[in-house]
């Protein structure tokens, strides 16, 4: 460990002490805050333990809606990218309406898309999809855009057939910018994913949250706040080691 | 082996060449010796099929280019090779092109021997950016060598590069050239007077706004000749001298006699 981690190490652990010290002392020894809206510290550590087998269904269920709507995005943004990156003629007739709909917050359609479609999983997927989709796609654009002339060009002189320009040439060209909108597409989903089941679910962490503060249960609010720090921070840290590894031939001359 | 017929090219209002007229015999080391801006990248890359004439035509090995052309192998200043592939892998890609009846293990050894022959033996599994400039030039050199096309075309490779990876790079180049038995036929774009001195058996002057050439010298010695030797001889000074003597002339005719623009 260098000096600095180690600093660093120490910095934390110091201000998460005083934190907690004060947080102990305000709510289990000298009782200044209200106990219903600040459960203690052990009281909240105790409930983390025994609720996380019903967060786990939690995250069964958020992980299903937001993992196939996530997904859809990337399927869907990533080629209509490479495809509309590909010819000025498309990027000119594009760009007015992604301008226009990517700017739009996706929030704002949750009430109608609930109305609109069939049932709450159908609603909140075209939701969250619709968030992630327009970083991915307008992200994927530019980075097709932004390839340099040469590469395509000794590509064009090789004589690759069509997949292989698109495989081996354009989408890696493509991908430190995809993953750059790959990642912005990532937290929208979770805000999306927990603002939808805010608003329509019976299952899900969102849920889990809302339904806990409806019975003034705050103890088990507060948990589920934690664990959703949990998720996106383990949601972060894999998406970083699958970025590491696209761009893996960029690490080595550093 | 080349032929340029009345070539023009133009972006938009602005014409870059102007009617170039320019053969090639299977064999030459033509260098295309102009300033930045003269047009000689884009006569290069219209050569390869890259760019589309505005008018006149290109012939490559007996047949019209219209299009990338197969009988051409290209070598940028940067990005000729994909980062995210090894050397190895971009010389496969390349390779596969030229024998599609060969194996997987054959091609990887020829890939190593091509890699050998630029000296970047045990480079096969480095990422290019792991690689030196220079080693990045080789291997692009090795990979356009692979594919085995009857001509190269060079678009100032070594203009990135510093002076002595640049010597140890010519170096390389001369000998390539030198040992290849007339077999192959190259264009090799620089603005660096000495380098085209030392690698062209023919020397192309182009002059700028608009693009068109000003000059065409025959290089008074043989390739055989060390650079040393080619550098005392008088008939290479005279050379030099001359092409200086055309810049002169072309840069008095665009700046009106100021001062500014004597070289």
């Amino acid at each position: 460990m260098t000096k600095e981690r180690r600093q660093a190490v120490a910095d934390i652990a110091a201000i998460l002490a005083v934190f907690l010290a004060a947080w102990h002392l305000s709510t289990s020894v000298f009782k200044w805050l209200d106990p219903v809206l600040f459960p203690t510290p052990l009281a909240v550590a105790r409930l983390f333990w025994t609720e996380l087998p019903d967060m786990a269904k939690g995250l069964v269920s958020s992980a299903k809606l937001m993992g196939s709507a996530y997904l859809l995005a990337l399927a869907t943004g990533i080629p209509a990218g490479v495809v509309v990156g590909s010819s000025a003629r498309l990027r000119n007739a594009v760009e007015p309406f992604s301008k226009v709909l990517g700017a739009v917050p996706p929030i704002v359609y949750i009430p109608y898309a609930i109305a609109l479609l069939p049932s709450f999983p159908a609603a909140s997927i075209f939701v969250i999809w619709s968030g992630a989709f327009w970083p991915v796609f307008v992200n994927t654009v530019s980075g097709v855009v932004t390839i340099p002339r040469n590469l395509l060009d000794s590509a064009r002189m090789l004589h690759l057939g069509r997949f292989a320009f698109y495989w081996k040439v354009v989408l890696p060209g493509a991908m430190p910018s995809i993953l750059t909108g790959a990642s912005l597409g990532l937290v929208f989903s979770f805000l999306l994913l927990t603002a939808a089941e805010l608003i329509g679910a019976t299952e899900g962490l969102g849920w889990y949250v809302k339904n806990f503060s409806d019975f003034a249960d705050y103890g088990r609010v507060v948990v589920g706040i934690l664990f959703i720090g949990v998720v996106i921070t383990a949601l972060s840290a894999v998406f970083k080691l699958v970025e590491r590894w696209l761009l893996r031939y960029r690490e080595v001359g550093k | 082996m080349i032929a340029c017929n009345d070539v023009s090219v133009a972006f938009g209002d602005k014409t870059v060449l102007s009617r170039v007229s320019l053969h090639v015999k299977r064999g030459e080391f033509l260098c295309l010796l102009g300033q930045s801006g003269c047009g000689k990248s884009t006569l290069l890359r219209t050569i390869a099929g890259l760019q589309a004439p505005t008018s006149g035509s290109v012939e490559v090995d007996g047949h019209a280019v219209s299009g990338p052309d197969r009988s051409c192998s290209v070598v940028f200043q940067d990005y000729s090779l994909f980062p995210w592939m090894t050397t190895g892998r971009n010389l496969l890609l390349a390779l596969r092109e030229e024998h599609p009846d060969k194996s997987k293990r054959e091609l990887v050894a020829l890939a190593e021997s091509y890699l050998e022959m630029v000296g970047l033996g045990g480079a096969f599994d480095k990422y290019p950016d792991a690689l030196s400039g220079g080693m990045r030039q080789r291997a692009a050199i090795a990979r356009a060598l692979g594919s085995q096309r009857p001509v190269l075309l060079m678009d100032e490779p070594l203009g990135a590069l510093d002076p002595v990876n640049r010597t140890l790079l010519q170096n390389l180049l001369h000998a390539l050239y030198r040992d290849s038995d007339g077999m192959r036929t190259v264009v090799f774009v620089t603005h660096d007077v000495e380098e085209a001195l030392y690698l062209g058996t023919r020397i192309a002057v182009l002059g700028s706004s608009p693009g068109r050439v000003l000059a065409l010298e025959e290089n008074p010695v043989a390739p055989a000749v060390p650079r040393a030797e080619r550098f005392r001889d008088p008939r290479v000074k005279a050379l030099r001298e001359r092409i200086m003597e055309t810049y002169r002339v072309d840069v008095a005719r665009r700046s009106n006699n100021d001062d500014l623009y004597t070289i």
